[in-house]
């Protein structure tokens, strides 16, 4: 028994000391928003696909333009549907918690919620660019070997995410981080009450704008299984977005070329 | 015992993860490995359509007011044609343009005048003079309002309605007429200010006058000189927009405010207020004015004559939860609308048959002009996307109350998307309430319209 209680604290100690030797989910994931997110404004055309029972069965291509808010440090979004036919020229605005939705046969604009914004899906956008270490409070959970969606084995730092600003649209997120390159392999989205919404699958890592980004993001939708959604970026471009542009009455003079 | 202990422990800094991370995996279809690379360049789109919509109506047989004339074909069947789309002039200089082009079948309905019906909802030039200035002039579909029942600001409402299926209001807003307009719109960072003016290029003429099926409507939209100033910015979340309207000699202020509460609820209000006559009054003087009426009709039911300043507002707010539910409940007030006593005297006027159509014209109008006819009435508007995991589906309805004689109108709407170009939709509408009632005194009753679409 005794040697039992030595072994506990030694097994303590270690695996105390092997945490305290690494970086702390905070760094960690700060060294994912500085690996992956581009330090300039940007537009980039996302193709989302949709599969239904492993069938493709929808497609929308949106085109986001992306900026860096200079007060609140977080991505703010203004995307335009291109396709399909049916929802071409529709646009989200998202800013913050200032949030609009654009239709252009009303020519009106909608003001929409956080969990509004999560209907669309302009929504998919959320697990593609954050400032996670912004709105969330990351916490180390281990170290651990996990398969990526090309089925490679990577070591990962397991993240527990609590979001820390009402700005943050995930109550709570799980990240599994390649050590090293500090690449996202692997997120769980959780609701407030704690229901998994989303998972999400990062891979095809790409050259953007002098980042590695992933090019290709897998989302399983959790609540219904049987649709995923894949999100290809392609054509990101280095481009002056306004502060001007993010407001409700702009959206209709947003253009794509 | 010692040794397991030590290897627990070392395996503290690289333990594999649970089988059950690696089995969301199989939850990744095979197909996606196989799919294309996506094209590396985007263009945009106009859009386009082809609707058909068949409905069944069913009508009322006994009345407090007869609404007069001979019941209405039972059933309706409409095709449209419909366009939007931009075109780039030059670098700096864009055309857009928005079309309906409908004809309509039902018994009674002579072809082509009556049936066909083509819609310029807008044609409109656009220059960027200067950095973020744009200048326009045409047909503009305008719209200032965050409400959904009911938009106090939304003032180039007026005399706009387009053949559609959706009674919904929010669906009205999204298929109307434009007004001829020249209109200036400058932004700076977290704000913008507007100005236009909408000049009158038409006498108005009668309600129900029949326009040829290729005529613009401008006497609809441009029947008298109005003019608007905007100015939108931002404080403390609430996204304010401030509006002065001139129409015809009055004067009106708008103010528009949205503003989120945690997560889940946009809260929204929207109010204007101008020198304005009751309803009965400004009805009769417009019905005057194109020899509608005669010169001696009476203004009934009897109210004050004088124009003093009336308030309009739409106060409510909009939940979304989890499961992809949006519900919107929303209070109208029109101060210029008929308070219980006016309704027991259209009632008592209506009653005598040389004036059951002056009654009806007085309704007739503020339909006309998509406005509350009652002071008080609630909206309730309901949305469910994805029932029971049917992607592509969307589940709706909405209720329109009058608080005081408790009657209603309302509508349940499904629409499912069979692809990227094809959409099916079905409509069921009805009005309840008493004979004495705002919505139970109407001659329609209930429809039922099913719409299939094809975009392209």
């Amino acid at each position: 028994m005794k040697n039992l209680a030595i072994g506990f604290l030694v097994a303590l100690f270690l695996f105390e000391g092997a945490k305290a030797a690494g970086p702390s989910g905070q760094e960690i994931i700060a060294a994912v928003d500085g690996a992956r997110n581009p330090g300039q404004s940007f537009r980039v055309m996302d193709v989302l696909t949709e599969y239904v029972n492993g069938k493709p069965q929808a497609s929308n291509q949106l085109v986001i333009f992306v900026r860096q808010n200079k007060t609140t440090k977080q991505y703010d979004n203004l995307v335009r549907y291109v396709l399909p036919v049916r929802d071409a020229g529709k646009m989200v605005l998202m800013n913050g918690s200032n949030m609009w939705f654009y239709d252009p046969s009303s020519k009106a604009s909608v003001r929409i919620s956080p969990q509004q914004r999560l209907l669309g899906q302009a929504s998919n956008g959320d697990v593609a660019t954050v400032n996670l270490a912004k709105d969330y409070t990351a916490t180390l959970v281990g170290e651990e070997k996990l398969l990526d969606a090309d089925r490679q084995n990577r070591d990962c730092y397991h993240l527990d995410l609590k979001a820390a600003s009402d700005e943050a649209v995930y109550s709570h997120i799980e990240f599994w981080v390649e050590k090293g390159s500090y690449r996202q392999i692997k997120g769980k989205f959780y609701s407030d009450s704690g229901r998994l919404l989303k998972i999400a699958y990062y891979h095809k890592f790409t050259q953007m704008l002098g980042r590695m980004s992933p090019a290709e993001t897998i989302v399983i939708d959790a609540v219904n299984q049987n649709l995923v959604t894949t999100m290809a970026v392609s054509d990101m471009q280095s481009r002056d977005v306004p502060d001007s542009w993010f407001q409700r009455d702009y959206l209709p003079r947003l253009k794509i070329d | 015992m010692k040794t397991r202990v030590f290897a627990l422990a070392l395996m503290g800094s690289v333990l594999p993860a649970a089988a059950q991370e690696n089995s969301d995996l199989n939850l990744i279809p095979g197909a996606v490995q196989d799919a294309p690379p996506p094209p590396t360049s985007v263009a945009g789109h106009g859009k386009y359509s082809l609707e058909n919509a068949l409905g069944w109506y069913s009508y009322r047989g006994s009345f407090a007011v007869s609404p007069g004339g001979s019941i209405p074909s039972r059933w309706a069947n409409r095709t449209s044609l419909d366009g939007l789309d931009q075109w780039t002039l030059a670098p700096d200089l864009t055309f857009t343009a928005s079309d309906r082009l409908s004809v309509s079948f039902a018994n009674g309905i002579g072809f082509p005048n009556e049936s066909v019906r083509n819609d310029i909802r807008e044609a409109y030039l656009t220059y960027e003079a200067a950095p973020q200035t744009y200048l326009e002039a045409g047909r503009i579909n305008v719209r200032y309002g965050v409400a959904y029942g009911y938009n106090p600001t939304d003032f180039f409402r007026a005399r706009t309605s387009v053949a559609q299926s959706s009674a919904d209001p929010s669906a009205q807003r999204l298929n109307r007429l434009g007004t001829v307009m020249i209109r200036g719109q400058h932004f700076f960072d977290g704000g913008a200010v507007e100005l236009l003016y909408a000049p009158k290029l038409h006498s108005p003429v009668a309600m129900g006058t029949l326009a040829g099926p290729f005529d613009p409507k401008i006497d609809q939209t441009n029947g008298s000189d109005r003019a608007l100033a905007a100015f939108s910015f931002e404080l403390e979340q609430l996204s304010p927009q401030l509006l002065v309207y001139y129409e015809g000699g009055r004067t009106k202020f708008g103010l528009n405010l949205s503003r989120p509460i945690g997560a889940q609820v946009i809260a929204y209000a929207s109010w204007s207020g101008g020198m304005a006559p009751n309803t009965a009054v400004d009805a009769i003087t417009f019905g005057k004015r194109t020899r509608m009426l005669p010169p001696t009709a009476p203004v009934l039911p009897p109210t004050s004559l004088s124009r003093d300043f009336k308030n309009d507002l739409s106060a409510g707010a909009t939940w979304t939860g989890e499961d992809k539910v949006t519900v919107t409940a929303e209070y109208n007030f029109r101060q210029a609308g008929f308070s219980q006593d006016d309704w027991h005297n259209w009632f008592a006027n209506g009653v005598n048959p040389s004036l059951s159509s002056l009654m009806w014209f007085v309704r007739g109008y503020s339909s006309d002009l998509q406005q509350p006819m009652s002071r008080h009435q609630a909206f309730v508007r309901a949305d469910w996307a994805e029932p029971f995991h049917i992607e592509h589906a969307d589940v709706n309805a909405f209720v329109m109350t009058n608080l005081a004689d408790g009657s209603s109108i309302g509508q349940f709407a499904v629409s499912y998307d069979l692809s990227d170009y094809w959409s099916l939709g079905a409509y069921a509408g009805a009005s309840t309430g008493g004979k004495k009632s705002e919505w139970g005194s109407l001659r329609n009753a209930g429809s039922v319209l099913v719409q299939i679409a094809r975009y392209f």
